[in-house]
């Protein structure tokens, strides 16, 4: 019986061994991973953001035909999955013959993540510029300032306080969409992960187990740091309304 | 000994359908206090936002100093710093504390250094009797205190002309008889104010002159004892019995 015990013990020991084994052995790899995901997340997450604020900032100024060109734009990349936006320009585009959409897979992508980002912004951004009261840029304007100064110095500042938490929120389903490349080739976590499996078949599950750890490893930080920016600087929908 | 700083040359302002301000003709003189009075949705407000440009205007001119400001090759922001507007909900920028709402608007349209911009700003919440408060934000100012700092705020432009809507409405009734005495200050140190209230105290201790709007017209206007002693118009009479 407890020779039976010990032996039991002695295999789960075992096992746990080789566990550690095998991660030890993969980390490198994986690691190489996360720091793919990582990079193209960073910059979707910039070039995105820095594309969305523009597009959302002149879609609130009032000229028809850019908010309506704006407006079709949003559609598309909102209104469509990203893999399928993935494909069009990865395998798409090249076929057109212009040179400079042959993008290797890295700066496809980039491309498509980055664009897929700002539509999300552009949002974010156009809901921030909104929410602040009406009164706010007519007594900017009425001091002198012009619709560029009052944009700028007054309405600006508050709307990007209300942009932090919702953009921390986009920054995590960026990170996760990511995994979709993949399919290209990009030899980010998920890609190194399934790499992985290749070569150990019989630790699907740990593998698996191990990939998600470090996408929440890498998420959870984001996630907790929106929640409380979200009590920090309060989010869009609970803006208060001077004008009642 | 004519000399009007405002004139109003049949002004019509159409939102839609509905005519707010219908063939307003007037002029004010400078130095002049003129209070404003009508029942909601006579055009009042509207009448005093194409004053400083926030409304335009479907026909007719306004001069401001000499200068037709519907004439759309005017730069009319430098002229709109010249007539400084006081907002029912104060519209204070609220992600500013008390001095830097009076410091921002001189530093941004007048090209002041901040540091002489800063004594200006000190000076003025002397003269409104707020000067401990400097540091605090809107949202820890009472309504007083904000409208205040909105007055003063709109003074440190050196304006030649204030307009006041409804500045005393949203106040609790113990904060309006100081805000009121302030106004009273202005107009006796010979601003030429434009004033919509409800206050008849005011109207008939302060005014040069009271104007009735019912309709987005002006039905009546005489000095403050004829007009609220003998009104003439039956809608005036109508109105004033409602209110007194
Ligand atoms: N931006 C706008 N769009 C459409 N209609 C408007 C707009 N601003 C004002 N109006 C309409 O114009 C009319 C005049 O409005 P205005 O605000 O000038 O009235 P008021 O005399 O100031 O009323 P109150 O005493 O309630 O403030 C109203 O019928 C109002 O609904
Ligand atoms: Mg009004």
């Amino acid at each position: 019986m407890a020779v039976k015990l010990m032996g039991g013990m002695l295999e789960m020991a075992d096992i746990v061994l080789a566990k550690i084994q095998i991660t030890i052995n993969l980390m490198p790899f994986l690691m190489q991973g996360l720091l793919m995901t990582f990079k193209v997340s960073i910059l979707a997450i910039l070039f995105g953001s820095l594309l969305g604020f523009v597009l959302g900032v002149v879609r609130t100024l009032g000229y028809r035909p850019l908010t309506a060109i704006i407006g079709i734009y949003l559609h598309i990349f909102r209104g469509t999955p990203y893999l399928v936006q993935l494909y069009i320009i990865y395998f798409v585009f090249p076929s057109f013959g212009v040179g400079f959409l042959n993008f290797d897979s890295f700066t496809a992508a980039i491309v498509s993540l980055s664009l897929y980002t700002s539509s999300y912004v552009t949002e974010i951004t156009t809901a921030a510029i909104y929410a602040i009261p009406r009164g706010q840029e007519e007594a900017a304007r009425s001091c002198g300032m012009s619709k560029a100064e009052a944009l700028i110095y007054v309405v600006l500042p508050q709307s990007l306080k209300m942009m932090i938490p919702p953009m921390a929120s986009i920054y995590v389903v960026i990170i996760k969409s990511t995994a979709i490349l993949s399919i290209i080739g990009i030899s980010e976590l998920t890609r190194q992960g399934e790499v992985a499996i290749l070569r150990m078949p019989g630790d699907i599950m740990f593998v698996y187990g191990l990939i998600a750890t470090m996408y929440f490893i890498y998420c959870y930080p984001v996630l907790r740091f929106a929640k409380w920016a979200e009590g920090a600087f309060g989010s869009i929908g609970s803006v208060q309304d001077q004008e009642s | 000994m004519k000399d009007p700083i405002i004139r109003i040359e049949n002004v019509s302002k159409q939102f839609g359908t509905l005519k707010a301000l219908d063939g307003v003709t007037n002029q004010i003189q400078r130095g002049e206090v003129v209070v404003i009075i009508g029942p909601s949705g006579s055009g009042k407000s509207t009448l005093l936002r194409t004053l400083n440009g926030l409304e335009t205007v479907s026909e007719g001119n306004v001069y401001i100093d000499g200068v037709n400001i519907v004439d759309t090759r005017v730069n009319i922001n430098k002229l709109r710093s010249k007539v400084g507007m006081v907002f029912q909900h104060f519209n204070l920028f609220r992600h500013k504390t008390a001095l830097d709402n009076i410091i921002m608007p001189q530093t941004v349209v007048l090209n002041r250094k901040r540091k002489e911009a800063e004594d200006v700003a000190r000076k003025l919440l002397e003269k409104v009797g707020i000067p401990e408060k400097a540091g605090n934000y809107p949202d820890q100012l009472s309504g007083g205190q904000q409208q205040r700092v909105a007055i003063a705020r709109s003074l440190a432009m050196h304006p030649k002309i204030m307009l006041f809507d409804e500045a005393t409405s949203a106040l609790d009734p113990e904060t309006v008889g100081g805000v009121l005495q302030l106004m009273k200050d202005l107009a006796t140190e010979g601003m030429t104010m434009v004033v919509v209230t409800h206050e008849m105290g005011f109207a008939r201790e302060v005014a040069d002159r009271v104007i009735f709007m019912d309709g987005g017209q002006i039905l009546e206007e005489a000095t403050p004892d004829e007009f609220f002693d003998r009104p003439k118009n039956s809608r005036t009479i109508t109105f004033l019995s409602q209110i007194l």
